[in-house]
């Protein structure tokens, strides 16, 4: 196993499956403190599923996970109270206004939450004109910012980010890059899926391509572009001649249409 | 960054906190589960002297407790594990059970409400008057009673994922209890039905919450009614809990 001492996240041969079908095949990966590590694959390359062994809502076939020196099967608790976790398909109670929301959820992470630190938290995610709205009167937008607050509220040390910046236009999704690196220059490790190579380019220091269940590219995204750039079925699917992620990604996963 | 994981206590209060406002902005959903017991009371006034105080009190206590077990709690779960709620809250350092324990604290307020507002409506409209003891015992009855009906509740929504069907069948139970069990119970479908009713999971908890309210009819019928009552719940809630997924996606 890798040395964990100096990973927030450290995954070691982790295998999923879903009855007979292995969605997760020996996986191994780790995150450092002060990275952005971003996991892209196709739909249903086991993206989700990884992520869903790492918070705990799916229980590994075999591997293990460690979160912040604590291992997730032995110390789930600590281990869930070390990540912030935005979910792909998040929601919270609607009947719930905002301040609300945050109040259950400082209460269910251990956090003091002074009126101090919640005006500060909802003026960071510019929450401050719907802070007494009802979670169901908001727009996607601001529903995405308060399930974001809800992950850097209790300053944990791994945030695990599943698809943040979808349905978000180009100023939020701007917005929201710029908190990521924020959050890294503090020292906080980030594990990002996405579906955009541009965001991957952009905010991601190592990415890993994963496919059918198995990680088959793990580097710098410049190195892989690199590494890659004379491959010819990247070459096959390049644009305008110049080699991007984009075109390594489609190169080493298929250009047929995953559903 | 350090790591911090908040005692039970402290997340159950939580949780409590956050379950009783919703169920406070649900409030007007609350209020008929009061008002058809309360309605049902009222229309039965010539009835009292015939069937009894305690038969009345029993059966519209029985009434309330079916829609907030059967709906009220039903509903609301199918309706958050649809949304994600729960995939949210399992993610956060919480044993899972606090979650529903949560829910369930609250459906406990709910058939103290219910259980109250028609004992105070059967002495206001009806004038129906139950001794000192059979009020504590009232109460207690009709917490194992609504137990019957959250069990119900619990199996319902551990089979079915939907939570348009889940509402759906919720109400169709509700709907055939009502019928079979209040109609049957006063002999309107006939002698066969009101022998039989009795031990249907409408007629266990109606005897059980009628005996209490007047200790001194408590009966071996009574006795028998509360042990089936028991079965009822404990098996419904093993296999419902068995059942239960907190995602189906």
């Amino acid at each position: 196993m890798s040395d964990e001492k100096n990973f927030i996240l450290d995954v070691d041969n982790l295998s999923i499956y879903y009855g007979n079908f292995q969605a997760v095949k020996d996986v191994s990966f780790h995150v450092k403190a002060g990275e952005i590590f971003g996991l892209l694959g196709p739909n249903g390359a086991g993206k989700t599923s990884t992520l869903s062994a790492i918070d705990g809502l799916l229980k590994p076939h075999s591997g293990i996970i460690v979160v912040a020196g604590y291992n997730t099967k032995e110390k789930p608790l600590y281990a869930k109270a070390s990540m912030g976790i935005q979910l792909q398909s998040t929601n919270f109670q609607p009947e719930l206004t905002v301040e609300e929301i945050i109040e259950l959820f400082a209460g269910i992470y251990g956090v003091d939450l002074s009126k101090q630190k919640l005006d500060k938290l909802i003026s960071e995610n510019n929450l401050q004109e719907s802070r007494n709205k009802k979670f169901g009167q908001l727009s996607g937008g601001q529903q995405q910012r308060v399930s974001l607050s809800l992950c850097v509220l209790h300053d944990p040390k791994l945030l695990l980010l599943d698809e943040p910046t979808t349905g978000l236009d180009p100023q939020s999704r701007r917005q929201l890059w710029e908190r990521m690196e924020a959050m890294r220059e503090k020292g906080h490790g980030i594990l990002l899926t996405t579906h955009s190579m541009e965001e991957a380019e952009a905010v991601c220091d190592r990415i890993a391509i994963i496919d059918h269940g198995k990680i088959i590219e793990i580097g710098v995204p410049q190195t892989l572009i690199d590494k890659h750039r004379n491959d010819p079925e990247v070459i096959a699917v390049s644009r305008k001649g110049k080699i991007t992620l984009e075109d390594v990604f489609i190169g080493l996963t298929g250009r047929e249409v995953r559903v | 960054m350090q790591t911090n994981v908040p005692t039970t206590s402290t997340v159950l209060q939580s949780l409590l906190r956050a379950d009783l406002k919703t169920q406070w902005r649900n409030r007007r959903a609350v209020i008929l589960t009061i008002a058809v017991p309360v309605l049902i009371l009222y229309a039965w006034r010539p009835l009292v002297e015939k069937a009894g105080g305690p038969f009345i009190l029993g059966s519209c206590i029985t009434v309330g407790l079916m829609a907030t077990g059967l709906m009220g709690y039903t509903n609301s779960i199918a309706k958050d594990r649809d949304k994600g709620i729960f995939q949210r809250l399992r993610v956060a350092p919480l044993p899972s059970w606090t979650i529903m324990a949560s829910r369930l604290l609250v459906q406990l307020l709910m058939i103290f409400i219910i259980t109250g507002a028609v004992l105070i409506s059967g002495y206001a409209l009806d004038n129906i008057t139950i001794p000192l003891a059979g009020y504590a015992l009232a109460f207690l009855a009709a917490i194992v009673g609504a137990a019957v009906y959250l069990a119900l509740g619990q199996l319902i929504v551990g089979l079915i994922k939907n939570p348009e069907i889940v509402n759906a069948t919720t109400r169709l139970v509700y709907f055939v209890f009502i019928m079979v069990g209040m109609f049957g119970s006063t002999g309107l479908l006939g002698k066969i039905t009101e022998q039989y009713v009795i031990w249907t999971p409408y007629g266990t908890v109606q005897t059980i919450i009628a005996g209490a309210v007047d200790p001194s009819k408590w009966t071996t019928t009574t006795t028998q009614a509360l042990l089936v009552t028991i079965g009822y719940a404990v098996v419904l809630f093993v296999i419902g809990i068995r059942k239960f997924q907190w995602s189906y996606k």
